[in-house]
């Protein structure tokens, strides 16, 4: 925020219109210099950034927005754990003679403990105070800008005709503005050629316009003494013996006389006093004209639309020249689609709109309304359709659900015999490597296992294959098997 | 320029309205302010009485607290009160280094005294008032008063 960008916020469209405007000439001026004069304009062309606390405000601002201690809206507010407001700036000033550990509230006290304790403000209340609204502050050099202050600072550093800045001459070191930049250097002293005052020259617009008593004229047509820079104004819009028409000229009134007596005669002339109303209806008409524009283009959108849509809907019909109605909305293709095809819907046979000897519609609502009551008959047998189709895929999904339940019952089983015979697996395994120990023992321990085997065997048929004949064997595979057995 | 700013807000403030009682009388310039105040109850020691207040401010007014005295002159005397010195010199804490706090101001500050003088039933002077006057030579913020008695 601090240099100036050049490609103006969005937000601020109206001032970005008005400085390009006037900085062109500015532009040109500067290119046609040699270059090194250029580069010395370049460097002193710093503008200083507008004061927050020095800003004058359009309305008084609210006073919650207002900090305690500079007395102005907030700038880059902060608030403390006790939810009081300050400027960020403002605080600092008030803890600057205070050592760290002593800061507190400047408006309760509670203590503040460090920058933890320092936090943004809501939101909202920076939008609010963006939105403050301000007067630019070179408006006492004459700038009328008004706005939001969020904006002010592109305001002045872009936009503003009236921030000083450095002359462009490389021997002078005073100000001049942005408007009158391109002038050169305007601090020489010049003799006002009406009053023989000295004053310098950047002064003199504004001597010859509002201090200079000699700077009086008198109009040539009326003899009024007035100020000869309000000459022109005068004699447009107040000189009694400017020739000009009555203001009925528009309606046709041909009256044309010196202002006095066109006032005289305004007075009586029916066209003049008709021609505000007149000027007004001409406004109105040409807003609303305006105004259709782009509500035609709109229709037009939306009639392609629901071309696209009927389309999409009845695919094979869409070029279907068969249907006898006439179009009366439109001539082109998009409204050629609101046949409704009668091959699509076999039921809908029975009305009058859809055999192919009727003539055409005596009228478009006619038209319409059968074409809304096809529609009509359609959506509803679409919707009883829906239904039926619902209602034999929800017995679709109760019988697949049931079948599926009864597959999961099977694995169930299965899954219980496998862990049966898994067991049995182990415990002939541990038997086995007693056995081996101590080698006397081993039979009768392993008919024990057996006989839990015979039990198990009567549940499923893949226990049939006889674990004795194996008995050998799990030797190799006792990790895989325990591994098997933590996974079940 | 901090109290400049800040002085002229609270000059246009106090020029489109100030609380009964006080009134601006001089503020020419940003160093030194006239205000008169009056205790607006039924207290008889300040009935009908109006008292000049004289503001110092420093260039680092809000952030230091201002400088207050009541003023001697041919119309106004000084209040009495324990915490007010002949020579018009304030004990109240809020003026004082570590009692003053920038979100107070000249309005305030007025209302305060108003309020001291309008509680106060003792029509007496501090203890060791005329010592005081004799041998002070320090300015007001510079004395580090004890404020020994809270209840007045
Ligand atoms: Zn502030
Ligand atoms: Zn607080
Ligand atoms: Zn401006
Ligand atoms: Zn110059
Ligand atoms: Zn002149
Ligand atoms: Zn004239
Ligand atoms: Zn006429």
């Amino acid at each position: 925020m601090s240099s100036p960008s050049p490609i103006p916020p969005p937000n601020d469209r109206r001032n970005s219109r008005a400085s390009t405007n006037g900085g062109l000439p500015n532009e040109a001026d500067a290119l046609s210099e040699p270059s090194e004069l250029r580069v010395r304009r370049k460097s002193k062309c710093l503008k200083v950034p507008p004061e927050m606390s020095a800003l004058e405000y359009a309305s008084r601002p609210d006073s919650n927005l207002v900090c305690l201690i500079c007395h102005a809206p907030f700038d880059r507010p902060v608030q403390l754990l006790c939810e009081h407001y300050f400027c960020r700036e403002c605080l600092e000033h008030a803890w600057a003679p205070q050592s760290n550990n002593r800061k507190t509230c400047p408006t309760c006290r509670r203590h503040v403990e460090g920058e933890n304790d320092i936090r943004p403000v809501p939101k909202i209340i920076e939008t609010m105070l963006d939105e403050l609204v301000v007067k630019c502050p070179n408006s006492r050099t004459g700038c009328t800008w008004v706005d939001h202050r969020v904006n002010v600072h592109d305001h002045v550093m872009l936009y503003c005709e009236y921030t000083p800045i450095e002359c462009p001459a490389a021997d002078c070191r005073l100000h001049t503005t942005q408007k009158d930049f391109h002038k050169g250097c305007l601090h020489y002293t010049v003799g006002c050629e009406d009053c023989h005052t000295s004053l310098m020259k950047r002064d003199l617009e504004e001597h010859q316009r509002y201090l200079c008593l000699n700077r009086t004229t008198s109009c040539a047509l009326c003899e009024a003494v007035l100020l000869r820079l309000d000459l022109k104004t005068h004699i447009n819009n107040v000189c009694p013996k400017h020739v000009i028409s009555c203001q009925g000229t528009i309606v046709g009134c041909k009256f044309r006389s010196e202002r006095a007596d066109v006032t005289q005669h305004e007075m009586a002339c029916a066209m003049a006093t008709m021609a505000p109303h007149f000027r007004d209806q001409q406004a109105r008409l040409e807003r609303h004209e305006a105004r259709m524009e782009p509500l035609a283009r709109k229709v037009g959108i939306l009639e392609d639309g629901l071309a696209n849509i009927t389309n999409m809907l009845y695919p094979a019909n869409a070029n279907d020249a068969s249907f006898p109605v006439a179009d009366h909305l439109d001539p082109n293709d998009a409204a050629a689609d609101f046949r409704l095809p009668p091959a699509s819907f076999p039921h809908g046979a029975h009305g009058s709109d859809n055999s192919s000897n009727e003539p055409p519609f005596d009228s478009q609502v006619h038209h319409l309304l059968t074409l809304h009551e096809n529609l009509r008959e359609e959506v509803s047998r679409i919707s009883t359709t829906l239904t039926e189709v619902e209602g034999r895929t929800n017995m679709m999904i109760i019988n697949e659900s049931q079948r599926n339940k009864d597959e999961m019952l099977h694995t169930n089983a299965a899954i219980n015999n496998m862990r049966m015979q898994l067991h049995w697996l182990m415990s002939a395994t541990i038997h086995q490597r007693t056995t081996s120990a101590s080698t006397s023992t081993s039979r009768p321990s392993a008919s024990t296992s057996a006989g839990t085997t015979g039990r198990s065997t009567t549940q499923g048929p893949s226990s049939r294959p006889g674990p004795s004949g194996t008995l050998p064997a799990p030797y190799r595979r006792l990790s895989d098997s325990n591994r098997q057995d933590t996974k079940l | 320029m901090f109290a400049s700013r800040r002085l002229g807000k609270e000059l246009t403030k106090m020029q489109g309205q100030l609380p009964p009682g006080i009134t601006l009388v001089e503020a020419d310039n940003l160093e030194n302010w006239l205000l008169d105040i009056q205790v607006l109850d039924a207290n008889p020691i300040y009935a009908g009485e109006t008292y000049r207040l004289k503001f110092t401010f420093s260039q680092n007014y809000p952030i230091e607290a201002p400088e207050v005295v009541f003023v001697k002159d041919d119309t106004h005397s000084i209040p009495w009160h324990p915490h007010i010195y002949t020579n018009g010199i304030i004990c109240l804490d809020l003026l004082d280094r570590s009692g003053w706090s920038p979100v107070h101001n000249v309005e305030s500050v007025c209302v305060s005294l108003q309020s001291m003088l309008t509680s106060n039933t003792r029509k007496e002077r501090p203890e060791g008032d005329e010592n005081f006057v004799r041998y002070n030579t320090q300015r007001p913020r510079d004395i580090n008063f004890v404020f020994h008695d809270n209840k007045v």
